[in-house]
């Protein structure tokens, strides 16, 4: 199911996501790879799930195959695609295979340059940046590709994007989300944010453009997480208090702390936004005590 | 200019076989900027592989200063008449100067060996005496007009066309914290000139076929005709 479909009956979207194992699926199909049993922990509580792309550069099982067994086992998937490994013959052939494998969405990025990731030598690709990716994409709906050849069986699926509310300067940010919804993107999860008056001043930049936004979530579990996101992770900035609030708990507690620290912030925001993206790093367990904080109800 | 670097120097030796005489060549344009392959380093180069026990032909840096190796007509003369028995005696050309240099003296030589003495690393601007910054990628097809004249396809390190990726971390790359957001200089600078609307247009892919290799060009004092896989494009300079 497209999750636009969601968004169009004012459904507060929720999504989580997993990422592909390094190696092969079994070929012992009662044998699950760790990525589909985390989806299935989620499955109960969130509409769909992202299944990340190479993140960070990283060499995994393709986010398609693994995207294929979360829809298999009944689980909705959000395909990541990103430009980094592939040029426009490639991405276009692989949006026209995801659809015709029973694909719904797909979240077109840019994707994280090689340089961070485990194979540095490798040629990075960048033949599209995201907003032409989208162009693309929505060339493939209307039955054509990117060369103005004319397609047989047009795709039709959900086309998803990001932002960033931390960007400096933000309306830079902004004018490029512009273009990906002019492009035809029809819906954004955001890069995590922390920070309830950074989200708030975003909205209110972004309104206009009448797109829905998930709120993208990254669980904090511990104050040397916390830290090694702002020395590491571009983007994305947790504050001080919420590193000491994480710290101020015993490790026992922590997924709970952590919960609450999440749960209270999508609470805050709920109101302006269509959905939240929850990017659990493995507590999937959580997430459903998240949900409960910001008084969500379970889908 | 074409920025080098010289290469190890063991790893340059490496590639030279016992009782191998090698002439080496510099450049007096780009290499001598960069001290690559100057007067001073191809002088030096020739003391450094001799200590190496390495038999040195000769070598030349065809002049005068300001003079590109990468000018056949003139390399041929140099080698051939102004050089021409210690260029006879030699198996082969270490060249101390970039790629295109290196085939200079291949066509000057009428094939002759040649080992590279140099990485060729960009072109680039030179900003001072003593640092280089590459502006520009060579790419054929070139849509700075939108961009204030900073290239994305240079500064970006995913070379985006329509804006930034979201990573930027005050002000600094994701990629490489220790340079700028390509990004950001080109908004900062279109703000300063009044001129974010240029930033609002769709940027269409490249096209690609214009930064095919190999390419070439025919120039005349009237028109020039580029010649790439996306076929041949000529135009005047006179209208
Ligand atoms: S767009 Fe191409 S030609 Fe223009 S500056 Fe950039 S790399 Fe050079
Ligand atoms: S941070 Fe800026 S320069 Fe670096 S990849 Fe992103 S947009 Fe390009």
């Amino acid at each position: 199911m497209k999750l636009t479909t969601l968004f169009e009956k004012g459904e507060f979207v929720v999504t989580g996501e997993v990422g592909p194992i390094k190696g092969a699926i079994h070929r012992d199909k009662s044998i699950e790879p760790s990525c589909a049993i985390e989806a299935l922990q989620l499955h109960q509580h969130v509409h769909a799930v992202n299944v990340t792309d190479n993140q960070s550069a990283v060499m995994r099982l393709g986010s398609l195959a693994a995207s294929v067994r979360l829809k298999t086992n009944g689980i909705e998937p959000v395909y990541q695609l990103t430009c980094r490994d592939r040029n426009r013959l490639a991405l276009q052939s692989d949006l026209l295979t995801a659809y015709s494998l029973g694909i719904d969405n797909v979240l077109l990025l840019t994707g994280d340059h090689i340089q961070l990731g485990d194979h540095k030598e490798a040629k990075p690709v960048f033949d599209l940046d995201s907003v032409q990716l989208i162009d693309m994409a929505k060339g493939l709906k209307r039955g054509y590709d990117i060369s103005g050849s004319r397609i047989e069986n047009y795709l039709d699926m959900a086309f998803g994007a990001v932002v960033n509310p931390n960007s400096d300067p933000l309306d830079l940010q902004i004018m490029k989300m512009k273009k990906k919804i002019d492009a035809g993107a029809q819906f954004f999860q955001t890069q995590a944010v922390y920070d309830v008056t950074v989200f708030e001043k975003f909205i209110k930049k972004v309104e206009k453009f009448n797109c829905p936004i998930q709120v993208g979530i990254v669980i904090l579990k511990s104050p040397q997480m916390a830290r090694f996101m702002n020395k590491n992770v571009s983007g994305v900035h947790v504050p001080e208090d919420l590193i000491e609030e994480i710290g101020s708990v015993a490790k026992e507690d922590r997924k709970k702390k952590s919960a609450e620290i999440a749960g209270r912030f999508v609470k805050e925001v709920k109101s302006i936004c269509q959905g939240v993206h929850i990017m659990p790093l493995g507590w999937t367990d959580i997430v459903p005590d998240i949900l409960e904080y910001a008084g969500i109800k379970h889908k | 200019m074409h920025a080098t670097i010289q290469k190890p120097i063991d790893e340059i030796i490496k590639h030279i076989q016992p009782g191998e005489k090698v002439f080496v060549v510099g450049c007096n344009n780009c290499a001598w900027k960069c001290y690559s392959g100057g007067e001073a380093e191809t002088e030096m180069m020739a003391k450094r592989l001799e200590k190496r026990g390495i038999e040195v032909a000769g070598y030349t840096v065809p002049g005068p200063q300001g003079m590109s190796l990468c000018k056949l007509s003139h390399t041929r003369k140099v080698l051939l008449e102004d050089h021409a028995d210690e260029v006879k005696n030699a198996d082969s050309f270490l060249i101390l100067g970039c790629g295109q240099g290196v085939h200079t003296v291949i066509d000057a030589t009428d094939g002759g060996m040649v080992h590279p003495g140099c990485d060729t690393v960009f072109g680039g601007e030179t900003v001072s005496d003593t640092h280089i910054e590459e502006y520009c990628s060579l790419c054929g097809d070139c849509i700075i007009e939108n961009t204030g004249g900073l290239c994305p396809m240079t500064l970006c390190a995913k070379q985006l066309l329509n804006g930034p990726c979201g990573g930027a971390e005050d002000g600094h790359c994701e990629v490489d914290p220790e340079r700028p957001c390509g990004w950001i200089l080109i908004y900062e600078r279109l703000k300063k000139l009044g001129r974010l609307d240029l930033l609002d247009s769709y940027q269409p892919p490249k096209k690609n076929s214009k930064w095919s290799r190999p390419r070439s060009l025919e120039v005349s004092p009237t028109e020039a005709t580029f010649c790439s896989i996306s076929g041949k494009v000529t135009i005047s300079n006179q209208d």
